[in-house]
Formats: structure tokens, C-alpha cells, sequence
């Protein structure tokens, strides 16, 4: 197939996380049609984490850059820029929501309100997820580790970072206009 | 594995036997877990027949245990025994020692989905020994009932730990089907293309597809039930008055559920009928001594099945409220869904005519497997049939129908395919006297019991009942049959420890197989040591030249050809 | 050859199993004839596929049995008789599915004609509605359900107030007219079926569905839930009585419209809350125990409960049992009654009353 064993792994696995937000996403639009639907204002926080996961994917992109060089420094320094940037924008996600809380959008109080965090919880699950291969791949690199894996894993985390910002994109047009 | 990977060897007791990264290890783990829970299982279903066969003998059965057990019965067989052992027991030990490589292509991956199964069994397990005990929402779990008091375990936390523990499964087996599809797709030995790949691998890969694509629609509803029940909100609640209150839902709606239940739920069922349709594909023309009928029908046929079981969910909810013009389109493509299938048994059952059939105990639940399978398919196009489902939906017809279909096809299929794999196991063989007796008691009494469910389910009796007493439309003559069915599920229920029995002893005593005892073609059986050891294939991996059903080759002396025999060596 | 015989008899069995079957359709009340034709049609088309290719697997068992030294044939493919098995399947599916579609194509277009009448379930009892002289259903609101108002009608609609309402599991019904049922939940999903209608739907809390049918038998039919609705799902009994028609107006007048019920005290009510909030399911008024105990002679009587204490059943038990019943549970019955924790000191006094007077 021409396909590397991670690069199968990662597609199915994306894929099968885009069928997970397609339901949410159906399910979404199917409740919005209801009366009793009253939109969300989208704090202006949500901005400044989008922000965030694009450099986070930057990073990425720049370790991956630097994984094509074989540039050990390039590498660690796109890393921590595409970890660390991951982290703040989780940071920012929960900052959002007790902004929310705290002016009154409740979970349980309105439908609009449940999904809201409903979506944006469980994006910032699977971004965590990835924090988990980060780590595993980060660890390798800082030990100095150059098996013929590393290209690829780091390519495979990056291709991961991009998604997770492309579905947050999404989600987050989803929640804009609506 | 890929080209170049080292074989991962394990270094102390630990990572041999406990932590293995050995696909036959984990295999027979996946495989002892999952016909541990598949007893307890069995156990509630005994449960559940002596209040239906016998009520008021038990006085510790009252409507609440009773709806307990019924739900974790369901849901323990359907999950947590038949989906864990088909692929996470059968998968794992035949994919890679079928394609000739030496592994799953992420053992480490593969040894994490084990133990996270195992993690959900213990929270399933969990559940039991809660203040509110297990859930008894049904097996279904609908809301609002699921999540309201008036359901055992729906005000305690027996239902958040059943949905908790489907979380984990999912995830587990997110896991272990990541690992399969990309196996399949990239681990097979030179010379296997796709269409020498053995039909059980088709099937296999294909149910893992399934359920890849399935599950995500159970995730999302059980999250989202979570939330109605813990936060309060209301995805699935609308407005209830309940406890002489109005409670604080409204808006949601319950049929939204069912929709993500049964988008799941219907692909569910083929995830594990596939597995069963492998086995039966591999043990018949094995035991028949003769090639697989039209192996290239067959391949499409599973891939058309695979399609269309993603467009008939909704075969599941004709009276539930939806939109009824919707029973039109999806009584269409249930009943299409019955083309492919039929081809399948056509095939099997073609592959028996002018074959040399040897009446082993492997073939014998082949022949079990094609009867049982044939009146649970049939009475399928009964309920399919949209109109034909009003009278028959949730009566004793559905019971009936889905035990046949889904619990007494799959397991002689699956009890076939331990009788037949064993040898590779453990390089022994089962006890063939044993094996009959325990073959013959579980054919005839499983079919004596859901045969005659069918025509009470004609008569109107409900499913889900407790009890019949207060129906006048219900016979006498109705709790004779339920004694009598509970008399069979008794000794059914006791013949499966011959098995059990079977299994132990043929282990330690059990006549030596020698490496290819059945005459079997396919890979796993053309190891060098027998049973298989770590890393499969020695210095050497195999390279394949021909399908894996050239059975009664023209000008071969044997009846049989291995796959990975060249055209020069054949004598 | 053990085989050969077992299954042969079995399929034999199978097939004459349906002549000699004590267990049928129950007779046919309503016009729905059609579904018991289409399965019929099923029943003939997969008997024939049944014993055909179970009689074909037969016949291969015994006749190619193991011979040494034999060998199979060898037959990869024969495309020509695969497209033709497909054919001849197909041309079945569609003897099955066509007069199915057309049944169901008469069963979801509601008739234009006919009576109309609600059925509204609840936990675990049954009640009904119809719309009153004016012919038009009153709103209804989940919000304004109570123990007084169990339809959660609108009394400011005038269309409500001739609305007659039966709070009891027992509806009458004309014969030979169509009865065109509107369907509501006030909790969870239940399913109305009739066995003898050969009629069901769903109830959906939040929604509305429909059903009809129409009865050609007079006579005395159950209703029985249909779906998984709870610990009292198999309690939830209902009965249709079939009447001429001059007997069901006659049946039908002596209902109380909505507007009736609005002025009925709190006394004698006890009796009405105990229907309607769904107590009948579970304590019975005859003497039987069900899944609660019985209210006949239990007043003043003593009681084991499951702690093993002994109560005398009085006033304040029976209201504490009410609005926590967790607290005394009686002993040989399972903890599952729902609290009704916001009744009114009135309420509870009514149903404490009415279970005095059921006993002497």
C-alpha cells in the first residue's frame, strides 16, 4: 500500500475520532432546532486559544522541519513550542469555562450551554491524548534516541497536532454560527 | 510488524506471562477473561429462567433482581464475552500466525487492549457490589428510564459504572482494532495478497472495521447519558412527571438515543457474526476436506454485508416513535442485507456437495452452525419486514430470533473453533468422546429452547416481563413451556462444563496433536514447533503461493496443499 | 450418521411443529388482518427456503461422507449458479417485503374518520382522554402535571374544560369504527399493544405518536406495555372493552369532562390520587399482594419490616411510607417504590383515608 504501519495507525485512529465528532456534531444539530435553544456567547477567550493550538501545530511543523534535517535542536525546540502550547491552550479551555459558569451559563441549565461543554470537553480530551505521544516521543528525543523511527513519529505527532487543530476549527465555526 | 522491527522478547516472569507482548498470550488472556464473564453471564440467564420457569421458588428474585439480571446477562454476553473472545481472542491468535508474520504490528498497543478490557470487566464486576446493585435498565439502556429511579441501579451507581465500563471496552478496543486493521494491511507474508488472505481474516478485519467506525455512536450516547444523570442536563430527558413532581429535565429526546444506540448496536451484531462466519468458512472446507465455494463471492458478499449493516439500525425502533415513512427505507435495506447473507450459507453449503466430509466434532458445529443460523436469519426477514414487526416486536418472536442468531450460531461456531484450534494452542487435542456429548446436548437443547419462543412470541406474550400471571391472553399451558424451557437452559447450562472439563484435562493429558493434526492449509498451522513459539516463524518467514482452500487439489497425492508449498514441491 | 437422523428429525419437527403449535395468533379483533397474511406469506417462503437448503445440507452429509483415498472436487467457482441463487433470493425478498410495505404503507396513514382517544401512560398504569363534544383535544403542558390535574391540561383552554377523562387502566371502545389514537408519556417510554389488535406504538415522554385500528369483535381485550418501562413494566395492564355503539355512548356519558374533575373536593379522593399517581400498579385493593403489599385490612394491622422490625400500619406510616418509602420497607418485598416526596399534607391524608376504609 505504500502506507507505514504509524501512518495506518493515525489515519484509522483520526478517523475514527472524526466519526466521534460527526455524532456530536449531528446530535448538535438536531437539538438546535428546538424552542427552547438559546445560543451560547462565545467568550472572546476562545480567540487567544485558537491562538495557542496554531502555534502549537507551528511548532510541530518546525520539529518536523527539523526530524527532515536531522537536526537534533530544531526538533527539541518544535516540540516543546507544540507541547507546551498544547497546554496552554487546554489551560485556556477550562479558563473559559469558568468564565462561563460564572456568569451564569451553567451546564445543566439550557441545552446550548450542555453541548458547549460537551464539545469543547471532549476535544480537549483527545488533545490530551496526544500529550501522551508527545511525551513518549519527546522523552526519546531528549535521550538522544536516532532510530529510524523518530522521523517518523515525530511526522505522525505532527499530522496529529494538525487535525486536532482542524477539528477545533471546526467545533468552534460550529459554535460560532449557531 | 514492519521491515526491520525487532521482536520484542520478554525479560522476566512479568513480561512473559502477565504483561506479554505475545499475540498468543494475549490471545488465551483475552480468552479466559471472557469465558469467565461469559459463565457469570450464563449464571443470570439461569437465574432469570427459574423466576420464568418456576416463579415464587426463588423468593429472592423479585422484579428488581430479575430486571438486573436480565439486563447484565445481555449486555455482559453481547460485549463482553462474544465481542472480547471473537476478536480479542480469536483475532488476536490467528492474524498474525494466518498471515505469516511474527506479530501484531504494535504489540505494546496490543498488550495495553487486553488489560484495559480487563479493566472494564472490573468495573463491570464492580457494579454488583454497589449499595443499588447493577443496572436493570435492559441491555438497551434507554433513557429516561435508564437514569430514573424505578430502574434498579439508576439512582445509585449501577448504571455509571455500567456506562463507565463501555467507555473503557470502547477504548480498549479502539485499541486493539487500530492493531488489526493495520496488520492486516501491512503485515501479511510475501506472495499474500488480499484475496489469499484466509476468509476468517476477511471477516475479522471487517468486524474490526465495524466496530472502529460503531462504537464512537455508543461513546457519544453513553457520554452524553452520563451528563443527563450526573449534571443533570437533558439530551435524552424531555419533560417528566414523576413521584408526583414535575422533575428539572425538559427538552431532550429519548428516541435521539436509540438512533446513536442502534447505529452502534446493529453493526454490533455483525461484529460478531462476521468473526462466526470466518470460523465456519475455515472449519468447513478444512473438515470437508474440499476448497471453499466461490471464495470470491464470498469476500464481496462480507464487504456488501459490512456496507449495508451501517443503513438498517433503524430496523430496531419501527414502533418507537420515529418518523414512520422511515420504516419504509429501512425495511427495504434490511431485507436487502438478507442477499448477501443467504450467499454465504449457499456457499457453505455448496462447499459440502461432492466434498469428503469427516464427521468431527469441528464439523459437526459447522452443521449446527448452518441449521441454527438458518432459522435465526430467517426469522429475521419476519421482523425486518416493517409491518410484520408491529404485532412481533418485543414479544418472545425477538427473543427468540436474536438467541438464535447472535448467542446459539456464534457459539457452536466459536465452540467449533476452540475444538478445532486447540490442537494449535497446546499442541494437543481435545477429547473427542466429550466433545461429542457436549456438541449434541448443546445443539438439541439450545434449539429446543428458542425454537418454541418464536410461536409464543406469535401468540403476543411480551418480552421483558417478570411475570405472566395477571394476562388472561396467556395460557396455562405458556408456563408449562417456560418450565420446561428452564428445565433445558438447566442441563444446557450444566453441559458446558464439560467443556470447561474438556479443556482442562486435554490440556495436561490430552492425545498429542503433532503439528498439523486436521490437514489444514492455512498458515498457523505450517509453524516450525508446534505449538507456535515466540516470534512464530523462526529464522524464516513463510512465503505463500497459493490460496489457502486448495483442498482435493487435481494431481496432488495428499488432499491437501499448504499455502506456503510451491507448485515444484507438490508430490 | 448421527447427524443425518438428528437433523432430519429435527427439521421435520420444525416444519410439522406448526400444524400441531398450541401457540398462535390470538383471535383477530380489529381490521389489521393484513399483518397476519404477510406472515403467513413469510411463514410459507421461509419454510420452503428452511427445508430446502436444510434437506440439501442432509443429503450432502450422507451422501459425501469421508472415503479414504477419495478425494473432493475440486470447485473453486461457478459464477453463473452464484447469480442465480442471487436472482431466485432476491425474487423471495421481494415476495416478503412487498405486501409488508403495503400493510405498513395502510398502517401509518391515520385514517381521517373515526373516534379519537388519547391514551396517556405513566408508571405503571394506564388513562385515557377524549376530546368532548367539541371534538378538539385541550392542551396539554408537562409543566402543569399534578396529582389533581394528571393530564397536565390547561384549564384557561377552552378546549379542555368538555375534554372526559378516564382515570382508571379501563377504556371502552365502538365497535366496527375507527379508532384513532393519540399517544403521550408523563415519564418514560412505554408501548400500548393490544395482542388481539394486533396493534402497538410506542409512547414517548416529550411527543406525541399515533395508532389506529379498527375493533370487529366485541369483547373484553388487554392491553399490555410493550416497552421496557421499569420494575412494574410487566404490571402495567390495561383493558378495551368493545361495545356496541349505543352501549359505549351510554359507557362514555358517565365520564367526568375535565371541568367536573376541577370541582371535586379532596375528599373521597383518595381513591383518584392512588389511580393516577400510579399506585394500583403496585398495592392492590383485593387482597392479593403484588409487587407492594396489599391494601385491603392493612390498616391497623402490624407489619414485619425488613429490618426486622414490627410497625403497626397507622396514619403516620403510611405517610412516611408515602413520601420516603425507603425508610420502612416491608419485609419480602424489594426496595423499589418511588417517593413522592412533594404531595401535599391534603394528599396524604386522602390516601391514608381511602386505605382506612379498605379495611374493617
Amino acid at each position: 500500500m505504500g502506507l507505514t504501519h504509524g501512518q495506518v495507525f493515525v489515519y484509522t485512529l483520526m478517523t475514527v475520532i472524526s466519526i466521534l465528532f460527526l455524532f456530536v456534531t449531528n446530535a448538535y444539530l438536531f437539538r438546535m432546532n428546538f424552542e427552547d435553544w438559546r445560543s451560547v456567547p462565545i467568550p472572546s477567550l476562545l480567540w487567544v486559544n485558537t491562538g495557542s493550538l496554531v502555534l502549537a501545530s507551528a511548532g510541530m511543523a518546525w520539529a518536523i522541519n527539523g526530524a527532515k534535517k536531522s537536526d537534533l535542536q530544531t526538533i527539541k525546540v518544535g516540540l516543546a513550542i507544540g507541547g507546551l502550547f498544547a497546554i496552554v491552550f487546554v489551560s485556556g479551555q477550562t479558563w473559559a469555562w469558568q468564565q462561563l459558569t460564572t456568569s451564569g451559563f451553567f451546564i445543566a441549565a439550557n441545552p446550548a450551554n450542555t453541548f458547549f461543554y460537551l464539545i469543547t470537553a471532549l476535544h480537549a480530551l483527545h488533545v490530551l491524548g496526544g500529550m501522551a505521544a508527545w511525551f513518549y516521543v519527546t522523552l526519546k528525543t531528549f535521550k538522544q534516541d536516532t532510530s529510524i523511527l523518530q522521523p517518523e513519529s515525530i511526522g505522525l505527532l505532527g499530522t496529529y497536532w494538525h487535525y486536532m487543530l482542524l477539528v477545533w476549527v471546526m467545533l468552534f465555526g460550529l459554535l460560532l454560527l449557531t | 510488524m514492519y521491515e526491520g522491527q525487532a521482536l520484542y522478547h520478554p525479560k522476566g516472569w512479568w513480561t512473559r506471562y502477565v504483561f506479554s507482548q505475545d499475540h498468543k498470550v494475549i490471545a488465551l488472556q483475552y480468552t479466559c477473561v471472557a469465558l469467565a464473564i461469559g459463565l457469570t453471564g450464563m449464571f443470570l440467564s439461569l437465574l432469570m429462567r427459574m423466576q420464568l420457569g418456576f416463579p415464587g421458588l426463588f423468593e429472592s428474585i423479585d422484579a428488581g433482581n430479575y430486571y438486573q439480571d436480565v439486563t447484565m446477562h445481555g449486555m455482559i454476553m453481547v460485549i463482553y464475552l462474544l465481542t472480547a473472545l471473537f476478536l480479542g481472542g480469536f483475532g488476536n491468535y490467528l492474524i498474525p500466525l494466518m498471515l505469516g508474520s511474527r506479530d501484531m504490528a504494535f504489540p505494546f498497543v496490543n498488550m495495553l487492549s487486553f488489560w484495559v478490557y480487563f479493566l472494564s470487566v472490573i468495573i463491570l464486576v464492580c457494579s454488583f457490589f454497589v449499595e443499588s446493585g447493577p443496572t436493570g435498565a435492559g441491555w438497551t439502556l434507554y433513557p429516561p428510564q435508564s437514569i430514573l429511579p424505578g430502574t434498579p441501579g439508576a439512582d445509585g451507581a449501577g448504571i455509571l459504572l455500567m456506562l463507565g465500563s463501555l467507555a473503557v471496552f470502547i477504548i480498549a478496543f479502539t485499541m486493539g482494532g487500530l492493531n488489526y486493521i493495520t496488520t492486516v494491511l501491512q503485515s501479511r507474508a510475501k506472495g499474500m495478497n488480499m484475496m489469499r488472505m484466509p476468509l476468517i481474516i476477511w471477516c475479522l478485519f471487517l468486524a474490526t472495521f465495524l466496530g472502529l467506525l460503531a462504537f464512537p455512536a455508543l461513546l457519544v450516547g453513553a457520554i452524553m447519558l452520563i451528563f443527563d444523570r450526573v449534571l443533570e442536563t437533558s439530551f435524552f430527558m424531555p419533560e417528566i412527571f414523576k413521584g408526583g413532581e414535575v422533575l428539572n429535565y425538559g427538552g431532550g429526546s429519548p428516541v435521539l438515543f436509540q438512533h446513536l444506540f442502534w447505529f452502534f448496536g446493529h453493526p454490533e451484531v455483525y461484529i460478531i457474526a462476521l468473526p462466526a462466519f470466518g470460523i465456519i468458512s475455515e472449519l468447513i472446507s478444512c473438515h470437508a476436506r474440499k476448497n471453499i465455494f466461490g471464495y470470491n463471492m464470498m469476500v464481496w458478499a462480507l464487504i456488501a454485508i459490512a456496507g449495508i449493516a451501517f443503513i438498517v439500525w433503524a430496523h430496531h425502533m419501527y414502533v418507537a416513535g420515529m418518523n414512520p415513512y422511515l420504516g419504509f427505507f429501512f425495511a427495504t435495506t434490511t431485507l436487502i442485507i438478507a442477499v448477501p447473507t443467504a450467499i454465504k450459507v449457499y456457499n457453505w453449503v455448496i462447499t459440502l456437495w461432492n466434498a469428503n466430509i469427516k464427521m468431527t466434532v469441528p464439523m459437526l458445529y459447522c452443521l449446527a452452525f448452518l441449521i441454527t443460523f438458518l432459522i435465526g436469519g430467517l426469522t429475521g426477514l419476519f421482523l425486518g419486514n416493517v409491518a410484520v414487526d408491529v404485532p412481533l416486536s418485543d414479544t418472545y418472536f425477538v427473543v427468540g430470533h436474536f438467541h438464535m442468531v447472535m448467542a446459539v450460531s456464534p457459539v457452536l461456531a466459536l465452540y467449533g473453533g476452540l475444538y478445532h484450534w486447540f490442537p494449535s494452542v497446546t499442541g494437543r487435542m481435545l477429547d473427542d468422546r466429550l466433545g461429542k456429548i457436549h456438541f449434541w446436548i448443546t445443539f438439541v437443547g439450545t434449539y429446543l429452547i428458542y425454537f418454541p419462543m418464536h410461536y409464543i412470541g406469535f401468540l403476543g406474550v411480551p418480552r421483558r416481563y417478570y411475570s405472566n400471571e395477571q394476562y388472561d391472553f396467556i395460557p396455562q399451558s405458556v408456563n408449562d413451556l417456560n418450565q420446561f424451557i428452564t428445565i433445558c437452559a438447566l442441563i444446557v447450562g450444566a453441559a458446558q462444563f464439560i467443556l470447561l472439563y474438556n479443556f482442562v484435562v486435554s490440556a495436561v493429558r490430552g492425545k498429542e496433536a503433532g503439528s498439523n493434526p486436521w490437514g489444514a492449509c492455512t498458515l498457523e498451522w505450517q509453524t516450525l514447533e508446534s505449538p507456535p513459539g515466540h516470534g512464530n516463524w523462526g529464522d524464516k518467514l513463510p512465503v505463500v503461493y497459493r490460496w489457502p482452500y486448495d483442498y482435493g487439489l487435481p494431481g496432488a497425492t495428499d488432499d491437501f496443499v499448504p499455502q506456503n508449498v510451491p507448485d515444484e514441491q507438490i508430490t | 450418521m448421527a447427524f443425518v437422523i438428528v437433523a432430519t428429525i429435527i427439521v421435520i419437527g420444525t416444519v410439522l411443529w406448526n400444524a400441531v403449535t398450541p401457540w398462535w395468533f390470538t383471535p383477530l379483533a380489529s381490521n389489521w388482518g393484513s399483518l397476519d397474511q404477510t406472515i403467513i406469506i413469510s411463514l410459507w417462503v421461509t419454510g420452503v427456503a428452511f427445508v430446502l437448503v436444510s434437506g440439501f445440507i442432509i443429503y450432502c452429509v450422507y451422501k459425501f461422507r469421508y472415503r479414504e483415498g477419495h478425494k473432493s472436487e475440486y470447485e473453486p467457482e461457478n459464477t453463473k449458479l452464484e447469480l442465480w441463487l442471487t436472482v431466485i433470493t432476491t425474487i423471495g425478498v421481494v415476495v416478503l417485503l412487498a405486501p409488508g410495505l403495503i400493510a405498513w404503507n395502510d398502517y401509518v396513514a391515520l385514517p381521517d374518520e373515526g373516534i379519537e382517544v388519547e391514551g396517556v401512560g405513566q408508571q405503571w398504569v394506564w388513562s385515557y382522554r377524549f376530546p368532548g363534544e367539541d371534538g378538539v383535544y385541550g392542551n396539554t403542558s408537562g409543566r402543569l402535571f399534578s396529582s389533581k390535574n394528571t393530564f397536565g391540561l390547561d384549564p384557561n383552554d377552552p378546549n379542555s374544560l368538555d375534554d372526559i377523562l378516564i382515570r382508571s387502566a379501563e377504556v371502552h371502545l365502538p365497535i366496527n369504527e375507527n379508532v384513532i389514537m393519540q399517544l403521550r408519556s408523563k415519564d418514560v417510554l412505554h408501548d400500548f399493544y393490544i395482542p388481539q389488535f394486533r396493534a402497538k406504538m410506542d409512547l414517548v415522554p416529550g411527543q406525541h405518536t399515533n395508532l389506529w385500528f379498527e375493533p370487529t369483535l366485541l369483547g373484553t381485550y388487554e392491553v399490555a406495555c410493550a416497552e421496557y418501562c421499569g420494575t412494574g413494566h410487566y404490571a402495567m395492564r390495561g383493558l378495551i372493552t368493545v361495545d356496541t355503539k349505543e352501549d359505549f355512548q351510554t359507557w362514555l356519558d358517565q365520564q367526568p369532562t375535565f371541568a367536573q374533575t376541577l370541582n371535586e373536593g379532596v375528599e373521597g379522593s383518595g381513591k383518584q390520587i392512588a389511580q393516577t399517581l400510579g399506585c394500583v400498579a403496585c398495592h392492590s385493593d383485593n387482597g392479593v399482594n403484588g409487587i407492594g403489599p396489599t391494601w385491603k385490612d392493612s390498616f391497623g394491622s402490624t407489619r414485619e419490616l425488613a429490618s426486622g422490625e414490627i410497625v403497626t400500619v397507622d396514619e403516620a406510616y403510611i405517610k412516611e411510607s408515602v413520601v420516603n418509602p425507603i425508610a420502612k420497607i416491608a419485609s419480602g418485598y424489594a426496595p423499589i417504590m418511588p417517593a413522592y416526596a412533594t404531595l401535599s399534607d391534603e394528599e396524604l391524608d386522602a390516601i391514608a383515608d381511602y386505605i382506612k376504609t379498605l379495611s374493617n
